[in-house]
């Protein structure tokens, strides 16, 4: 894995690597057809650690953001893009607080791709829906993110963009961050049920896009809706199907 | 998913989540309160500077709160009230055992803190007859429960039940008419206020400079509770103090907005010392027509230590509205059993501080660090920072649960917090 300067890591994260691997095969194949010159650290990726400080581990979290950051650097990436807002998180705002220096830039594949929008112009077919974006908790209140998803859900012909009466800094939260959905399971479910209810009904869309791969794991849990991330959806768009 | 419990915060967890009773009650609640907050707000521009100020008075107030506790004392005593500053709880417990004594009826209005040193125990243990007056709390008395909110402590309760609970006490069919439940309690407790030999209050804010004891509430109660018994004690935390009058009154400004959605609460009392009189030859005289004796217990129980930790002591600026519980999407399903005596994610550290690290040791793993109850508080308190901070201090002391133990475990083994296998890739 020899890297050249200032090539793009895309960094996977768990969930998308394991779990919900739609979202990083969505992922890659839009990165590929803009043309974007990235790696993946396949197998070898690890864990940012945002799980571990959330359940209070710091100590084995702060080993992990140093190894992760010598790694990461020594590989010669400078810029790293992130499909979960946890490991955007994490990555940006709490790693520099660790090891006391940024030590790349993290950007989370919203704000990537909207600095690339200019080359989905014209590539977009139209999706006739009504859908309704989520704002994950990492990524809208903790670190402010909130219109670059939507103005990406707004090219997109024929979608209908519709909000939640809770949304951006006021929006509700999945149920399943902060180690709450492998502690208490039933509780993150019925927390995310507290969204694709009465909210989804009153917002009256019938796709719900986020761009946070545990929320749409727990947003799927839930039922009642079709969940899709971000990438997913622009996928779809793209290729007209 | 369906596994045994594993241990008694869980079962109570699972006991909320299905009870569709208490949850329709919380429903309720909550729209009720987001509606008339943000009708009230809309109304109040000026709230925004308002409480950027009472963050700012707090943020004075907690780093001298030592100095602070001191000269409330000192000014409680010029006026002629008694202060006491208690250090835990079971010596707030000994003064008021010592100040009541035996065979009294006493009367309350709710006091968070009262709660907290489980004080209507300890006053019945000693043979007194303790009436809770707010409704709310009444309710929950006569029925041996446990409050499961700050403000509204009975919101799990519906109608029906209430009419079933009073109908026990009086011994005859009560409507469930809301109007009629009123007039019951009404009824029942105006014996109470006047025979009643102590009046126990709590206070929600103290100006140092003064003396004075701020209650805010909407029933009346507390009104009658302070004035009516012949010995008043008033018990609050010290972090309660503010330096002076115009700061405290910053404080009542703030609050009830954010606690019910009115714009100011139907009643405030300010009570500056005992009752006096000099109207016969300028001669003083106490207990003219309110109380005799005023007492103030200032109770410590862990908040000096809270202030200490850098991060923690941002829980001491709460002004205890509850609003971030109405908005706290896990407090929503499980209700009262998110906390102990304080709820939610600043409820956290609260229990944590005065009743013990056990006591949140598990419920704390249900907090998603969400952030919503910052987004909504008027002082923007950083609840999800205080929740990590004080879940790695638990974890320090051998507090994680196994689900959490093992996503680290596999994270080291395998690189990833499931445990799969991948490097063959």
């Amino acid at each position: 894995m020899m890297a050249m300067v200032g090539k793009i890591l895309y960094w996977k994260g768990c969930m998308s690597r394991l779990k919900m691997k739609s979202i990083a095969d969505s992922t890659e194949a839009l990165l590929g057809l803009l043309g974007v010159d990235y790696d993946t650290l396949g197998g070898e990726e690890g864990c940012c650690g945002s799980v571990l400080l959330r359940t209070g581990q710091y100590d084995a979290a702060r080993s992990l953001a140093i190894l992760n950051a010598d790694r990461i650097s020594s590989l010669g990436y400078s810029e790293l893009v992130t499909s979960c807002p946890g490991c955007f998180k994490t990555m940006s705002s709490e790693y520099p607080m660790i090891i006391g220096r940024a030590p790349f830039r993290v950007m989370h594949i919203s704000q990537f791709l909207y600095g690339r929008r200019a080359a989905m112009e014209g590539c977009l077919h139209p999706i006739r829906a009504r859908v309704v974006y989520h704002d994950p908790c990492h990524l809208g209140r903790h670190m402010g993110v909130y219109d670059e998803p939507r103005a990406l859900i707004r090219m997109v012909p024929g979608a209908d963009l519709v909000e939640f009466k809770y949304n951006r800094s006021k929006a509700l939260c999945c149920g399943a961050g902060g180690g709450v959905r492998s502690a208490f399971p039933e509780i993150a479910v019925e927390v995310a049920r507290g969204i694709t209810g009465a909210p989804l009904r009153e917002a009256g869309a019938s796709i719900i896009i986020t761009s946070c791969p545990f929320c749409n794991y727990n947003l799927k849990e839930a039922g009642g809706a079709e969940v899709i991330d971000l990438p997913e959806f622009l996928l779809r768009s793209w290729r007209g199907s | 998913m369906n596994d045994e419990p594993r241990d008694p915060k869980s079962k109570e967890f699972s006991e909320w989540m299905g009870d569709q009773r208490r949850r329709l009650g919380i429903d309720r609640a909550v729209a009720a309160y987001t509606a008339a907050k943000e009708a009230a707000l809309k109304r109040l521009p000026e709230m925004e500077e308002m409480r950027k100020e009472v963050r700012r008075i707090k943020e004075e107030s907690i780093s001298r709160m030592g100095e602070l506790a001191r000269q409330a004392m000192d000014s409680i005593a010029d006026v002629k009230g008694t202060p006491y500053l208690a250090g835990d709880a079971a010596e707030a417990r000994r003064i008021f055992c010592s100040i009541v004594g035996t065979g009294k009826l006493v009367v309350k209005s709710k006091s968070l803190t009262s709660e907290e040193i489980h004080l209507n125990g300890a006053l019945e243990a000693a043979g007194n007859d303790v009436y809770e007056t707010d409704l709310g709390e009444f309710i929950i008395q006569l029925r041996k429960e446990k409050p499961t909110h700050i403000i509204n402590p009975s919101v799990h309760v519906p109608r029906e039940e209430v009419a079933q609970t009073f109908s026990k006490l009086l011994g005859r069919e009560v409507s469930s008419d809301i109007p009629s439940l009123v007039g019951v309690a009404r009824e029942f407790l105006r014996d109470k206020f006047c025979k009643a030999d102590v009046g126990i209050t709590g206070a929600n804010v103290v100006s140092a400079k003064t003396g004075t004891l701020f209650i805010i509430e909407n029933e009346g109660n507390a009104r009658f509770v302070s004035n009516a018994p012949p010995v008043h004690i008033a018990i609050t935390g010290i972090e309660k103090v503010v330096p002076t009058l115009s700061d405290a009154f910053k404080v009542v400004q703030t609050l009830p907005p954010y606690a019910t959605g009115v714009l100011i609460s139907a009643y405030v009392s300010l009570v500056t010392g005992p009752s006096k009189t000099a109207d016969i030859e300028k001669t003083i005289v106490y207990g003219a027509h309110g109380p005799k004796e005023l007492h103030v217990v200032l109770l410590d129980n862990g908040r000096s230590e809270m202030a200490k930790d850098p991060i923690l002591r941002e829980a001491l600026y709460c002004l205890r509205c509850g609003g971030c519980l109405y908005e706290c999407p896990v407090y929503r399903i499980v209700g009262g059993s998110f906390g102990d005596n304080y709820f939610g994610g600043i409820g956290m550290v609260w229990s944590a501080f005065t009743r013990g690290d056990e006591a949140v040791a598990v419920a704390i793993d249900a907090c998603t660090k969400c952030g919503r109850c910052k987004e909504v508080c008027p002082l923007e308190i950083d609840v999800p920072k205080m929740v990590e901070r004080l879940k790695g201090k638990l974890v320090r002391k051998g507090h994680l649960s196994r689900k959490h133990a093992e996503i680290r475990e596999n994270i080291e083994r395998k690189g990833n917090p499931f445990g799969q296998s991948e490097r063959r890739q």
